[in-house]
């Protein structure tokens, strides 16, 4: 029995050293942000909110973040109804067929986004289109629609199938039976396949950077900064950014797990 | 229920966006690998030399094993560190289960550009670790090593992928049955044992399938070698950019894609087939 206990204990000093390791790093950038002075070096002088008030005023930081946001939003109106209605096709019939379509489908999140940038950017240029925001979405959805479709799957492979034929027994049709029982049944996970979809987008600095034109998103903003240096203007953006996705994503676990 | 004719109407949509803009430029740049640049522009005289110049050329060879080498630490000590933590949450802790496994979700959310560069103010010059270093007095001068080097590449992308690794071990070990433990155990099976012969080999897909997650992104590396990785931390991937940046060698980039696409295709499919012996 000692021996269990010792076991459980140890196991749960490194659990513990675990999340120190993976948080302390994201701590000393949002420290760093309150420094007072201009290098990024310990010990902290002081506190100041000064590098955020600067932010603010700073017009490149807004119009990132208005692209970034408008970019994002957009990219969940895409991926949202072409994945939704994807996985709703595969629903029914597991058969082999399913299973390659949703291979397909969630194929693009493996594949690393460097490949994905490059390849876009390259068949872009083949037609002679211009580098836009435009492209930069094309790009997003495509890391938008694999989450929304396996959210989704997972969803429906618990989903009581029984309600949809009642519908239809009742004599609704295809539509109806989408529009009042299949979907208002996937609200959850639709809410919450949005969220993931929306900061997949918003973070996503690789995609981006090979599909953009003249504008900026915010990783590209903060992409660009960095290699100028790191300042405490940095490390404030980095830290508005974090908590932008982690506010994001909370809401989505928050959603997907109270309908479970 | 849905007849044939509703379930293409659902996914030709969907099916047709991923077409054109996933499987498309992949075959764009299938087709551009066999072409050349003469004078900045892209001459159309289909051939192997892209590929030729990638076998022949030294400096693509050496990345390309640094590149393997980087993606292999990364997935073994991601494992190793990973396995303790998902056997913890999913065998060790009924309470509060989900708010710890939280903790190592949340980082994922969390933009990887951020989680990178905040690893340049902990490794740096003056960053954190040097400074405690020389403050307790184990060195004198900061460790150069520490940062812009194939070192920094690697604790990134542990910190980075990490995560990828706990979550299909525990999804496994939490739905595992445990009347196989206590049989094992019941007919004498010490614990370390049982661990051996039942728990390890049981959860043999999780750590596949995290081994997958972790690999595939740590070779497609891109902007954590570009920010931290300096000469001797580049990866495959900053190759790849460079041609399809100032160089404008969209035709070799492209091969060097295929090659990259070729090399993640067959990890993969060795990973699914190995799976799957497994399983049964």
């Amino acid at each position: 029995m000692r021996n269990s206990l010792f076991i459980r204990l140890a196991l749960g000093i490194w659990f513990w050293l675990v999340v120190l390791f993976l948080f302390t790093p994201l701590f000393v950038v949002v420290l760093f942000s309150f420094n007072t002075t201009e290098i990024s070096v310990l010990p902290m002088r002081g506190y100041t909110l000064d590098w955020y008030a600067k932010l603010f005023q700073n017009d490149q930081v807004g119009d990132a973040l208005f692209n970034s946001l408008i970019v994002a939003v957009m990219t969940v109106m895409i991926a949202v109804p072409l994945g939704v209605a994807f996985a709703v096709g595969i629903a029914r019939r597991r058969g082999a067929l399913s299973k390659v379509l949703l291979a397909f489908a969630a194929a693009p999140m493996i594949m690393p986004r460097l490949i994905i940038g490059v390849g876009l950017l390259t068949m872009i240029d083949t037609i002679g289109l211009r580098l836009s925001l435009w492209t930069v979405l094309i790009g997003h959805t495509l890391i938008g629609i694999p989450y929304v479709v396996l959210i989704v799957n997972a969803r429906l492979a618990s989903f009581d199938h029984s309600l949809e034929e009642a519908a239809r027994d009742l004599g609704a049709g295809f539509t109806t039976v989408l529009w009042t029982v299949t979907l208002p049944l996937l609200r959850p996970a639709i809410i919450g396949a949005s969220l993931i979809a929306f900061t997949e987008s918003f973070d996503d600095p690789v995609i981006s950077f090979f599909t953009i034109g003249v504008e900026n998103t915010l990783p590209i903003l903060l992409w660009g900064l960095l290699r100028h240096g790191i300042t405490p203007e940095v490390n404030a953006l980095a830290s508005v950014t974090l908590l932008i996705s982690i506010l994001t994503a909370l809401a989505a676990e928050v959603v997907l797990r109270l309908n479970k | 229920m849905n007849t044939g004719r509703e379930r293409l109407i659902l996914l030709t949509p969907g099916t047709f966006w991923l077409m054109v803009f996933f499987l498309a430029p992949l075959f764009v740049l299938f087709i551009y690998s066999f072409w050349v640049v003469e004078n900045y522009r892209i001459v159309v005289d289909p051939g192997l030399r892209n590929y030729t110049k990638i076998i022949s050329g030294e400096i693509y060879y050496g990345v390309a094993i640094r590149t393997i080498r980087i993606a292999l630490v990364v997935t073994v000590l991601s494992l190793l560190i990973s396995y303790p933590v998902a056997y913890y949450l999913a065998r060790k802790v009924r309470r509060f289960r989900f708010t710890l496994l939280m903790l190592i979700i949340m980082p994922l959310w969390i933009s990887f550009l951020v989680r990178t560069f905040a690893w340049a103010l902990v490794l740096g010059r003056n960053g954190v670790i040097n400074q405690a270093l020389q403050g307790i007095g184990l060195t004198d001068e900061p460790l150069e090593w520490l940062l812009y080097s194939e070192f920094a590449v690697t604790i990134a992308l542990i910190h980075i992928y990490m995560p990828f690794m706990v979550l299909p071990i525990y999804a496994v070990l939490e739905r595992f049955d445990g009347t196989l433990l206590e049989a094992a155990r019941d007919m004498g099976a010490s614990k370390l044992r049982a661990f051996l012969t039942v728990t390890l080999p049981l959860s043999m897909p999780g750590v596949i399938a995290g081994t997958i997650f972790v690999f595939v992104p740590a070779i497609g590396a891109y902007v954590t070698p570009e920010l931290i990785g300096g000469t001797d931390g580049m990866m495959f991937g900053n190759l790849i950019a460079q041609q399809f940046g100032a160089t404008f060698e969209y035709p070799f980039g492209s091969a060097l894609t295929v090659a990259m696409i070729a090399f993640v295709a067959t990890i993969i499919s060795i990973g699914l087939r190995y799976g799957r012996l497994g399983r049964t």
